[in-house]
């Protein structure tokens, strides 16, 4: 077991973190009060390979592995600052770009990657309903098929990206009798396509800078060419990129971890109260040795994952464990940033009240951590 | 147009430098190496050069094994090949780095040869003189523009208190001095395609160097800051310590 990076693994982490310090991180807080998605900073990731890390290079992407992929995100999350950008990046890349790259067809990933891959079209997973989150496949969208493709009617929610998004990869029911595992499917659905329209934008309390909101679909006729991994591939398809994002967004978390961290070490070595540090007191620093444990455990079990996504067969398990354990890592360890902060921290300008509010979604996207728990259970045996 | 640009490796701008026991040499142990950065613009330059107008760029790089985590750092920018010349360290003698980089250079029809104006760790600015002088070519050194036309050149260089517009003739080699241009990050596809890239190896006879450092010493420690916090009534106490104790006016 060797946990060395590579050369080309320390090079890539390095160059992410001065592309991010130098271009993603200014007037964040502006950006945030105006939930502003910042088009030409996606762009530029885009040029820096971000929004297609593990697609082959032959559809315009970087062709990393898994773990070097989870590798960049840490380094996105470290350097970035501005964690809806990073978050929708996320997004697009593991639950739309990465099931494409996996299940497409040669005419589909030769018609969307490169473009994905660059970030000249920005995708948006539409799966929540408005009854069902994390109970995703009991959703009420149906495609019917019929002569020239498949009518769909239904609305999705909670959609990352939604609002900005150039396609959608839908899901929806195109067989209830087959039971959850082969009752839904996957479309490529283009913006422009008749009867697809976005719906209302919601406002949140983080992440605010990716933007968010519902998608209306009425009356839609999708071609049968727009069908991803075929007919009730949906299931699989989901599921996979669901380990995808667990276990990278995880890594981003990683990265968000070591940035508080580092703040936190600095900014208490610089307050002073009662004629000295405040890193002094066993009170403060016993909370920023807490949050290099937690950030070390997490990165483990990160990176375990990772080293599994492009390699096992099922790593529902990892996922799972490493989505609840880092995305409670992250909120207590920004908790405690903001703690540290005191007074300074509870203000805008000090920029740690922000990560405590995108870091409290991480708990609830791609599946709360109560189901996380619950498929732990079911597969102990519970 | 085939370009090649020399690169050195040297320590980051932020190491603490260590100078070993007894001052004869620097401490390499804990030392993080990048390219030194007026080497970034010579890349960056010659990348755009290539673009512009077709043909390829080549990394030369003098130094141990250890010097091809640079190169490829160099080559995720983009260039095309790379070439790293053996030797245990990296030469302290500016002549001696010059005359192995003509002898590995000269024929391998090159029309243009980039350096940095100076590494930032020797802080010579001699090869780039030195190694123009050696191939019979021009040399433009201190560049901040750039525009080839042809076989002619013409660049423009910082100067004390200015610039100044010279033309020159092809073959040339020309020292890249900051503001030529903005290095580009690199990027994912850049960083995995320079590992697939392989970097030819080269052995030389070095001739012997003809000047020697006998020891580094660090810079004078800064003495104990003085405050004074009486505001105007200050100065008279400030010009004279100024004056007899720093000696400084």
């Amino acid at each position: 077991m060797n946990f060395a990076l590579t050369e080309d693994q320390e090079m890539l982490r390095d160059e992410i973190v001065h592309f991010a310090r130098q271009e993603l991180n200014k007037d964040i807080i502006e950006r945030d009060r105006n939930q502003q998605f910042p088009r030409d900073l996606w762009l530029k990731c885009g040029e820096m390979g971000l929004q297609g890390l593990p697609v082959p290079e032959e559809y315009g992407g970087a062709g990393l592995d898994a773990l070097s992929t989870a590798i960049a995100i840490e380094a996105l999350g470290y350097g970035c600052e501005d964690g809806g950008l990073s978050f929708s990046i996320c997004a697009h890349l593991l639950a739309c770009v990465i099931p494409i790259m996996n299940h497409g067809t040669e005419e589909q990933k030769r018609k969307y990657l490169p473009k994905l891959c660059s970030g000249e079209l920005i995708a948006v997973n539409a799966m929540s309903e408005p009854g069902t989150g994390s109970d995703a496949f009991n959703m009420k969208t149906r495609a019917i098929k019929e002569e020239g493709g498949y009518r769909v009617n239904g609305t999705k929610i909670w959609s990352t990206n939604g609002p900005v998004a150039d396609i959608a990869l839908l899901y929806a029911v195109t067989d209830p009798g087959k039971g959850i595992s082969g009752s839904t499917s996957a479309f490529i659905v283009e913006k422009e396509t008749p009867g697809f329209s976005p719906g209302q934008k919601f406002e949140k309390m983080g992440l605010r800078t990716s933007p968010i909101g519902e998608m209306v679909f009425e009356d839609m006729l999708v071609p049968e060419s727009a069908l991803l991994g075929g007919e009730g591939a949906g299931f699989v398809l989901f599921n996979q990129s669901m380990e995808w994002e667990r276990v990278c967004i995880g890594a981003k978390h990683c990265g968000t971890m070591r940035r508080l961290m580092e703040k936190s070490v600095s900014y208490s070595k610089e307050r002073e109260s009662f004629g000295q540090p405040i890193s002094k007191y066993e009170a403060v620093s016993n909370k920023i040795a807490d949050m290099k444990m937690r950030l070390e455990g997490a990165r483990l079990l990160t990176y375990q994952g990772a080293t599994r996504l492009d390699k096992a067969r099922d790593v529902a398990i990892d996922a799972s464990m490493t989505k609840i354990f880092v995305s409670e890592a992250l909120v207590q360890t920004a908790l405690d940033t903001v703690q540290i902060y005191g007074g300074n921290g509870f203000t805008t300008d000090y920029e740690v009240e922000r990560t405590l509010r995108d870091s409290i979604g991480g708990k609830i996207y791609s599946g709360t951590n109560e189901i996380q728990k619950k498929i732990l259970g079911n597969w102990l045996g519970l | 147009m085939n370009i090649a640009v020399c690169i050195k490796q040297t320590p980051d701008t932020t190491t603490r430098i260590q100078v070993a026991d007894g001052g004869g040499e620097i401490v390499d142990d804990g030392i993080q190496w990048i390219i030194s950065p007026y080497d970034e613009f010579a890349i960056e330059e010659a990348l755009k050069l290539t673009e512009a107008n077709g043909g390829e760029v080549t990394i030369v790089s003098m130094g141990p094994a250890r010097v091809e985590k640079t190169i490829r750092e160099a080559l995720a920018m983009g260039a095309q090949k790379a070439i790293r010349i053996d030797c245990e360290s990296i030469p302290n003698d500016p002549g001696v780095t010059a005359k192995v980089l003509a002898e590995v250079l000269r024929g391998r029809g090159f029309d243009l040869i980039f350096t940095g104006r100076q590494a930032i760790d020797g802080d010579q600015a001699q090869v780039p003189g030195r190694l123009a002088h050696l191939l019979d070519w021009a040399c433009v050194s201190v560049v901040i523009d750039l525009a080839i036309d042809g076989d002619k050149g013409t660049a423009l260089r910082e100067v004390e208190g200015g610039s100044e517009r010279v033309h020159f003739t092809m073959p040339a080699v020309i020292g890249a001095n900051r503001h030529l241009n903005e290095p580009r990050y690199r990027n994912m596809r850049g960083i995995m395609k320079a590992k697939r890239i392989p970097i030819e190896v080269v052995q030389v006879d070095a001739p012997a160097p003809q000047l020697e450092i006998t020891s580094y010493s660090y810079p004078p420690q800064k003495g104990e800051r003085k405050l004074f916090e009486n505001g105007a009534s200050d100065v008279a106490e400030v010009v004279r310590l100024l004056r007899e104790e720093a000696q400084v006016i």
